[in-house]
């Protein structure tokens, strides 16, 4: 042997390789590389957005010292009232109302003893004068020696009685009643009467009593909870803006704030005079008010000087049970407390407290305001004038306070789902991809692994492009989220709510979620993958055996023509593509069933909304009586008396306002069956959707702040698909409620009612109130909606091109060997991409129908905390757009694949398999 | 030569089956024989005859149903799959007909990934010239001829001194010229390295260039002869 040199050993080649796999397949990765990239980034673009956001909408409750709570009173409270309601502990009604009724009856008691006396003296003095007067009449005959015919005798009594009577009569009672009210009889008679008196009274009082503290849970024990309780006055006025003549909205404005609910004044400056006034920055977007510009609040005109984001309207919502924020024609504002007394309008009650000992978390907090409701129901109770509780508020409870937080959250949650299962398309068509790559290197990877290369080598290297693809798309995805798509986020949010100034912060886990989740889907699915193919023996890899199972003989197929059945072959050859192909598609559909239904949806409700409706308008009046007694009515032709009362439905998680009507006899409007029950009403399609409810069903709804239930059962559905509510016969609703039989609350009509004088007038609903959720949804969404069905089609484009890749370069020998047969290219796509189409198609019609189920379900779960109900619509049209865009985007890839399968060289299939 | 040197590969009762029941097909029906280091070793019979199957066992990439094989005393049915591995890894050289060559690596990187499991490799690019490939070392596989593709197939195997280069129908799919080529080349590496080479053919005129001939036909081992008288592979004819 001749000498023999040695050298280094080298670093694995197989590394080099890595780089060289992905610039040899660099349009794939490529692919996969950019979804991973813009999802990275927007999701992580939402993570920062939302992490800075809630950090400082956190931070804004101590900033801007916000609100525990608020109530409104039917009037303003006096000082004592207010600083007994402070107190925060229970009054104590019983000894109040008693010591209030004790005092009250004094006086009675004392009248009816003295009356009683008085009688009595009267009937005695009479009887004395009568006595002596008569004594003296018979001695003054009998001196006379006569005997006096009777009549004589009456005659000549009764005259003498009348002067006595007139002479002696009131001084003697004046003189008896003196001794008799200074006399122990009388005392004893009068606490004997005072403490009969007392009796009645406890006993009325504590069965009184007993009721109230039944319906308002009192009984049982309460800790104090002392507040801080602040005037936050409020008037609400018709508004428009000087030179936006089509605009009509609603404001609501507030005096000075320098307590409570502080704002962020995010442009201009705080009012300085009654002429000035701050509002609602989102509003101003929205109406397009900048600052200068003139509002006219209920005849009263204020120039614009700045634009805020208010602490306790984060989120628009007029009404605490609004189904949703109204910030196209609801706003609020602040001027000085000048300013605020130049509007006309009712002014509100309306009281904000801060908790003294702050609660910890949120059970504690709804601890403490169970207490303070308590407390605050028991104060206003005993509350000289007696105002009554209009609303109560806690800040936990409050959408205006906490519904940006909450969408903040569930979208965020969304997003990472979206995120994560994208992930895990990719990583499948990634492991799919690979199992093909190691067939196709079969022979290569049997060589390396005869001469000693082992399964981990061979493990690590083909981990290496997946993990580099997402790591390398994570970096440049959270670069993304850092700058752009936080950007684009936080633009969607300022574009829904009224958020405060924020600070991009570093978000663990928005990194996290983005980089180190995608990162281990990304290696569990191909690790799976991998590790199962290597677990084959080299002889296996060197004999292109990698099969586990192999069947004996192929498939027996039907005796179809060549075409048919060799095409059904390549369906069965590629199974697993074509079920990664269902998954990817499936996925894509559910994303376009949110983005084309839900602007379909909204349409359908903003088209069918004014037919929804029972009646075209709903009036709902102060009471149903006017000052002098008499009962408001109408000349309106079919106009209807009806009645609207509000209760809660309360499942585990949620409880939800219900109206519920009183509808007249033979109404025109809502037709009802005839009641054989009287617990048995109707419920609205809504209410029956979205709680499953069917008839004969019995449920329970609640009074909100009352201690009392109601269970009912179903007589029927009544088709009103516009809200939830219960429907029962206007006389049945007087007795349900404990109201005056021929009571009711307004009037339902078709024709607009002019004849009943708007002071008489709450509030009238008509289609437009309605709409509003329709309305607002579509602002908030329906900019970004239609890029998002593109998203969605190239999503679509390319997971098909990622596929159909793998099925052609799988199938390249076979082509290329067709082709030398004499196949013309034309026929080979028929073989090969028609069986793809077939599939395609078939999966998007399947995929189409599971997105709009599943989407069908994700709504019903969206609406259960976003309250109310409108059933998800996918018009056929939308069906159509969804087959359209998938179908496009098909149909580019297919012109792709045309194109490869003709650049596939005859050769090839003479060539050695690598 | 020792006695262990004579004996450096044992194969004792080997026997391998395929299928069960009816459809049971035995391809080795207990196989005997020696072979000694650096011995250049034939491994000749027709198609079906259970050579590439005998190769296969010896390389440790199948099993054998019953019988024994020790290489330098140590037991290969003794072997778990991680032992096996680090077996061939540390021992043998592969050569196979199709070449296998990663496609999207160059000459050199080819044979550097045989390099990378030894700890004391050859010198590579005195391999190369060995090989005749030095020039084309920056070449991709699919850019050369198939004769220099088996080169690098070889140089792969060889580059990490192996105790034994199995090599499977190296010439099957070259034509005379190459073919003869490779068995120089195969033969100088014998000769200079010292292998011990196992080789499968159908060819039988290469085995006048063998040191040790083994004749398969059935799975039986029909003749075990040594060559007192061998040729080089330039003088082969066929």
């Amino acid at each position: 042997m001749e000498n023999i040199s040695f050298g280094k050993r080298p670093k694995n080649p197989l590394h080099k390789r890595v780089w060289r796999d992905l610039l040899r397949d660099w349009k794939r990765y490529l692919m996969i590389f950019a979804m991973l990239v813009v999802t990275i980034g927007f999701v992580s673009g939402m993570y920062v957005g939302n992490k800075s956001m809630m950090t400082s909408l956190d931070g804004n409750a101590a900033k801007f010292h916000r609100e525990n709570g608020h109530f409104e009173l039917s009037r303003i409270a006096e000082p004592e009232v207010i600083a007994a309601i402070e107190t925060g502990s229970k009054a104590d009604m019983v000894t109040v109302f008693r010591e209030r009724a004790y005092e009250d009856a004094e006086l009675e008691i004392e009248d009816a003893v003295r009356e009683a006396v008085e009688e009595k003296v009267r009937e005695q003095v009479e009887a004395a004068i009568t006595e002596q007067v008569t004594a003296a009449v018979d001695e003054q005959i009998k001196a006379a020696g006569k005997k006096l015919p009777d009549d004589m005798r009456q005659e000549m009594l009764d005259k003498a009685l009348k002067t006595a009577m007139d002479e002696n009569y009131e001084k003697a009672v004046r003189d008896a009643l003196k001794k008799a009210w200074d006399s122990e009889e009388y005392k004893d008679a009068l606490a004997e009467a005072t403490d009969k008196a007392h009796e009645e009274i406890d006993k009325e009082i504590d069965k009184e009593y007993s009721k109230l503290e039944e319906r308002y849970e009192l009984d049982q024990p309460l800790d104090a909870v002392p507040v801080n309780v602040y005037e936050l006055f409020y008037k609400n006025a018709d508004e428009h803006f000087i030179g936006h003549d089509e605009y009509e909205g609603k404001i609501r404005v507030y005096g000075e704030r320098n307590e409570v609910d502080l704002y962020d004044l995010l442009s201009g400056r705080a009012p300085e005079n009654e002429r000035e006034i701050i509002i609602d920055r989102m509003h101003a977007d929205n109406v397009g008010i900048k600052i200068g510009d003139m509002v006219r609040a209920d005849g009263a005109e204020f120039e614009v000087v700045g634009l805020a984001s208010f602490t306790d309207y984060i989120t628009l919502y007029e009404s605490n049970t609004d189904t949703i924020f109204d910030a196209l024609t609801f706003n609020v504002g602040m001027t000085t407390d000048a300013g605020f007394e130049r509007i006309s309008t009712a002014l509100h009650a309306n009281y904000a407290f801060t908790y003294v000992n702050p609660p910890a978390d949120l059970f504690e907090e709804k601890t403490l305001s169970d207490h303070f409701l308590k407390a605050l129901i028991t104060q206003v109770a005993v509350a000289e004038k007696e105002p009554e509780i209009k609303d109560y508020v806690p800040a936990y409870a409050n959408h205006a306070i906490t519904f940006a937080e909450e969408d903040l959250g569930s979208d965020v949650a969304m997003c990472g789902v979206i995120l994560y299962v994208l992930t895990a398309v990719l990583a499948f068509i990634f492991a799919v991809n690979i199992s093909s790559t190691l067939e196709k290197e079969a022979s290569s990877i049997g060589t390396l692994r005869a001469s000693g290369f082992t399964k981990g080598e061979l493990l690590r290297y083909y981990m290496s492009v997946p993990l580099l693809v997402v790591i390398l798309a994570a970096i440049i995805g959270n670069a993304l989220g850092y700058t752009v798509c936080k950007d684009i986020a936080v633009g969607m949010y300022y574009q829904s709510y009224s958020l405060p100034t924020y600070e991009t912060l570093w978000t663990p886990e928005a990194f996290l979620r983005t980089t180190i989740v995608p990162f281990l889907l990304m290696l569990l699915i191909n690790f799976i993958v991998i590790v199962r193919m290597l677990r084959l023996s080299p002889l296996k890899f060197l004999r292109h055996d990698l099969k586990k199972t192999r069947r004996k003989k192929a498939v027996r197929l039907p005796r179809w023509s060549f075409f048919r059945r060799f095409r059904l072959r390549v369906f069965l050859q590629n199974i697993p593509n074509y079920l990664m192909l269902f998954i990817g598609i499936s996925f894509v559909m559910l994303l376009l069933s949110l983005v084309v239904g839900l602007p379909s949806t909204l349409s359908y409700y903003q088209e069918t909304m004014p037919d929804m409706m029972f009646a075209k308008e709903q009036v709902i009046l102060t009471d149903y009586k006017d000052e002098d007694g008499e009962i408001i009515r109408t000349g309106t032709d079919g106009a209807e008396p009806f009645s609207m009362n509000a209760l809660e439905y309360r499942t585990e998680k949620f409880s939800e306002e219900i109206s519920i009507y009183g509808i007249a006899e033979n109404s025109r409007y809502v037709k009802l069956g005839e009641q054989k029950n009287a617990d048995e009403m109707w419920i609205s399609t809504a209410f029956a959707s979205k709680y499953h409810l069917n008839t004969g069903d019995s449920f329970t709804m609640h009074e909100k702040y009352e201690n009392k239930k109601y269970e009912w059962k179903i007589a029927g559905v009544y088709d009103y698909d516009a809200a939830l509510s219960v429907f029962m016969p206007n006389d049945r609703f007087n007795e349900v409620f404990e109201r005056d039989a021929d009571a009711f609350t307004g009037y339902l009509s078709d024709q607009t009612i002019t004849d009943i004088n708007e002071k008489q007038i709450v509030k009238r609903i008509t289609s437009e109130d309605m709409m509003k959720i329709a309305k607002q949804l579509d602002h908030s969404f329906g900019n970004y909606i239609i890029y998002f069905q593109y998203i969605c089609m190239i999503i679509a484009a390319i997971i098909l091109y990622l596929l159909t890749k793998i099925i052609i370069e799988k199938n390249e020998r076979p082509i290329a060997m067709v082709k030398i047969l004499g196949y013309e290219d034309g026929e080979i796509a028929r073989l090969y991409l028609l069986t793809t189409a077939v599939v395609v198609i078939i999966t998007e019609l399947i995929a189409m129908a599971i997105g709009f189920y599943a989407m069908k379900l994700m709504w019903e779960i969206m609406l259960q905390e976003l309250g109310g109900y409108f059933a998800f619509i996918m018009k056929p049209e939308g069906f159509v757009r969804e087959f359209v865009l998938v179908t496009a985007a098909y149909l580019l890839i297919t012109v792709c694949d045309y194109i490869r399968i003709r650049k596939i060289p005859k050769v090839l299939a003479l060539k050695n398999a690598e | 030569m020792s006695e262990a040197e004579r004996k450096f590969l044992e194969v004792h009762g080997l026997k391998k089956s395929f299928g069960s029941g009816d459809t049971k097909q035995d391809v080795l029906r207990g196989l005997d024989f020696t072979v000694s280091k650096g011995e250049f070793c034939v491994l000749l019979g027709p198609s079906g005859s259970g050579k590439s199957t005998l190769l296969n066992i010896l390389g440790g990439i199948d099993g054998a149903d019953e019988g024994r094989i020790l290489i330098n005393g140590d037991k290969l049915e003794d072997m778990n799959e991680k032992s096996l591995t680090r077996y061939r890894r540390k021992h043998l050289g592969y050569v196979f007909q199709s070449y296998n060559l990663i496609p999207n690596l160059n000459v050199k990187e080819n044979i550097e990934t045989g390099a990378y499991l030894s700890d004391s490799p050859l010198d590579i690019d005195e391999l190369l010239k060995i090989l005749g490939l030095f020039e084309h070392r920056y070449k991709l596989p699919n850019q050369l001829s198939g004769g220099q593709q088996q080169r690098v197939s070889i140089g792969r195997a060889i580059v990490k001194n192996p105790d034994i280069l199995l090599c499977d129908e190296p010439t099957g799919a070259l034509d005379y010229t190459t073919s003869k080529e490779i068995l120089q080349l195969i033969e100088e590496v014998n000769q200079k390295y010292g292998n011990t080479i196992i080789m499968v053919t159908h060819n039988e005129a290469i085995k006048r260039m063998a040191d040790h001939v083994i004749k398969l036909r059935d799975g039986k081992i029909r003749h075990d002869d040594r060559n007192t008288e061998k040729i080089t592979a330039a003088e082969l004819e066929w």
